[in-house]
């Protein structure tokens, strides 16, 4: 996808979500409409203006630029395997819970990303996971997902 | 009653309790998802079993120690441990790509420590005066306010494309915070039926996201943050750069009276101080790119904020922030109502711990400049090891907040998002900005309004608001000026191609 593309279908959104969001004001009670509601519409038309604008702005320059592919990252494997792996982390940190989810989730996208060395894996991940129970879960206090399975 | 002040704050305990207090703070701060309100909200209890004046002296310390802690990751990462570090992120981490890691975060803790000392200073001398100033702000200066610091982040903008785009990046940040409930009717508003969202699109899992998992993302095209390791190898330590005690001096002097101002925060008051540093510099093209003088003035305005933000706190009961109300309920906890009171009949208590803070400040400044460098060398560990750590920590900061995991979902989205909104131009720091400051403009306006009888002649009328248009204008008015030259320069140049 080019880079332009990419851009055209963001501003399409944003044109869609101004459009939307300005008409649903119209739902709002009576003792809002003088107030909040306003703000709101004040935004969507502010936002639909812009967005007017960058693509008159986008057409003034289109003979100027070349097309250019949008390039999100040099390294797409690892990309998307780091985006998949948190999405899938934070899937079963309800059901397996933080420190079975997180035991998996450390060596794993080291391994993914290019670590090696056995030893290094295993105590980076055993160091963090004593760190967070000892700070988070001692020290501070703070209640983290706990299994819904067992 | 100073010196009896004195006298009660060199105490082995009061000092042991600035000490922990502050080394807390600042590894609090450094964690993004745990936040100085956090802290100071849960050492509360704690301090149940303390003295009144330790248990607020630690509570002082962990506020000071956080407000600065929160640029240490911003720095090496590009993961502001508190969203008030987004402003260090943004010129702070260019420099640790380029080897100057160890050199941002000595500016860090130096601009930090000034502002800190300069707010405390003035908190020390005009906390009742400077009170009633704070009680003339109302509803239209707040969303007065809440625009001058996005107009802040758009100035920034170098063509009419990029500012376009930073506008319509900080209008979505606008939009994204009236998801929640409506604070006029309490009526809910595009929550889609989550109970996740009543409170609206938590901003930290936002910040997180946008910030952190998106830059560990990109990260794992390359070996290591720093590609140039030669410049980290030997523990460098850096001179000071000069000129910069102007930068320090402006950002001390708008954290302070913008921490004055009940409801606003460090964040408005890094911002708005790397912006007007921004509009003072001679190097304006370096500014996002790796410039010390955003840091030292960002650093400077949020730990200028924290004796700012007291001043209403101690002498009104008025928190001038979050983080403010925490230590505010610890005060009444302990029996000691903000007031005239505090300084008369508690005033031995209420003076050591503002003395304590400048302690707290000189703390962290030691332990700043001591272990940047080592700090610094977190830029030398490989990406494979420490994208997983970071991304799990973000993780667990987004969660922490309010034991969502649709927060972690957020923070997801949010980061991905933040790629590609990136890649094709926007700006991140408007978006972040104006989810942060939604609610507040949102309020003033509609408050305003309600005052006013429908009348917008509220925003123009009290001399307050006038001032504050005054500064917007300025504040627009030179990248305005700057943007229309180049495009002036652009059409000369092609009308002899042309020809």
């Amino acid at each position: 996808m080019t880079k332009r593309l990419t851009e055209i279908l963001i501003l399409g959104a944003f044109l869609i979500i101004s459009v939307g969001l300005y008409k649903s004001t119209a739902d709002f009670p009576e003792m809002v409409q003088g107030s909040t509601a306003n703000y709101i519409r004040f935004l969507a038309a502010s936002l639909g203006i812009l967005c007017l604008v960058e693509a008159g702005l986008w057409m003034r320059k289109k003979h100027q630029n070349q097309s250019k592919k949008l390039n999100m990252t040099g390294a797409p494997f690892r990309f998307w395997s780091l985006l998949i792996l948190m999405f899938v982390y934070s899937l079963l940190l309800e059901y397996l819970g933080f420190y079975v989810t997180s035991t998996l989730f450390l060596p794993m996208t080291m391994f993914v990303l290019g670590a090696r060395k056995v030893f290094l894996i295993a105590l980076t991940s055993g160091g963090v996971l004593l760190f967070v129970f000892l700070v988070f879960g001692k020290i501070l206090g703070v209640p983290l997902p706990e299994s819904g399975l067992f | 009653m100073i010196l009896e002040s004195l006298q009660a704050l060199i105490v082995p305990s009061s000092l042991l309790a600035v000490f922990i207090g502050t080394v807390s703070g600042v590894l609090v701060g450094g964690m993004p998802g745990l936040t100085a309100t956090m802290a100071v909200a849960l050492l509360i209890p704690i301090t149940f079993v303390l003295e009144p004046l330790t248990g607020l002296i630690l509570m002082g310390g962990v506020y000071c120690g956080a407000m600065y802690g929160g640029s240490i990751p911003a720095i090496l990462l590009r993961t502001p441990g508190t969203p008030a570090a987004v402003a260090t992120a943004m010129e702070g981490y260019p420099m640790s790509q380029q080897g100057h890691g160890g050199l941002a975060l000595k500016v860090s803790v130096i601009s930090s420590f000034c502002g800190g000392i300069f707010s405390t200073a003035v908190l020390l001398a005009v906390a009742p005066i400077l009170a009633i100033f704070a009680l003339t702000f109302g509803p239209p200066e707040y969303f007065l306010l809440a625009i001058l610091g996005l107009v802040g982040i758009v100035s920034m903008a170098d063509d009419e494309n990029s500012l376009v785009k930073a506008l319509i990046s900080g209008l979505l940040g606008l939009i994204l915070a009236v998801v929640g409930t409506d604070p006029i009717s309490g009526q809910l508003r595009y929550t889609m039926g989550l109970t996740d969202l009543y409170d609206g699109v938590a901003f930290m899992p936002a910040l997180i996201g946008m910030f952190s998992i998106s830059q560990m993302l990109d990260l794992t095209s390359v070996k290591r943050i720093v590609t140039d390791t030669s410049t980290l190898k030997k523990i460098k330590r850096e001179p000071f750069p000069k000129g910069l005690k102007k930068f320090i001096c402006l950002g001390s002097l708008t954290g302070t009276v913008v921490g004055i101002l009940p409801g606003e925060g460090a964040t408005i008051a890094a911002f708005l101080s790397y912006n007007f540093a921004r509009q003072r510099s001679k190097n304006k093209k370096l500014f996002g790119h790796g410039n010390p003088e955003g840091i030292a003035a960002a650093e400077a305005g949020n730990n200028g904020c924290v004796g700012g933000s007291l001043i209403p706190t101690l002498t009104l009961g008025i928190p001038g922030n979050s983080v403010a109300a925490a230590l505010m309920g610890g005060l009444i906890v302990h029996g000691l109502i903000p007031g005239p009171e505090l300084f008369t009949k508690y005033g031995v208590m209420t003076y050591a711990f503002i003395l304590s803070l400048f302690l707290a400040n000189v703390i962290f400044l030691v332990i700043g400049l001591s272990m940047a460098p080592y700090f610094a060398r977190i830029s030398l560990i490989p990406t494979e090891i420490l994208i997983p750590v970071v991304c799990l920590f973000s993780l667990l900061g987004s969660y922490a907040m309010n034991n969502s995991v649709l927060d972690i979902f957020m923070a997801l989205l949010f980061g991905f998002t933040a790629i590609i909104l990136h890649r094709t131009g926007f700006s991140l720091g408007a978006l972040i900005l104006g989810l942060i400051l939604g609610p507040i403009a949102e309020a003033g306006f509609a408050q305003a309004l309600i005052i006013g009888h429908g009348s917008y002649s509220v925003f123009f009328t009290r001399p307050q608001a006038i001032i504050l248009w005054i500064i917007i204008f300025l504040l627009l008015l030179p990248p305005i000026i700057q943007i229309s030259r180049q495009s002036k320069d652009r059409a000369a140049e092609e009308e002899p191609k042309a020809e």
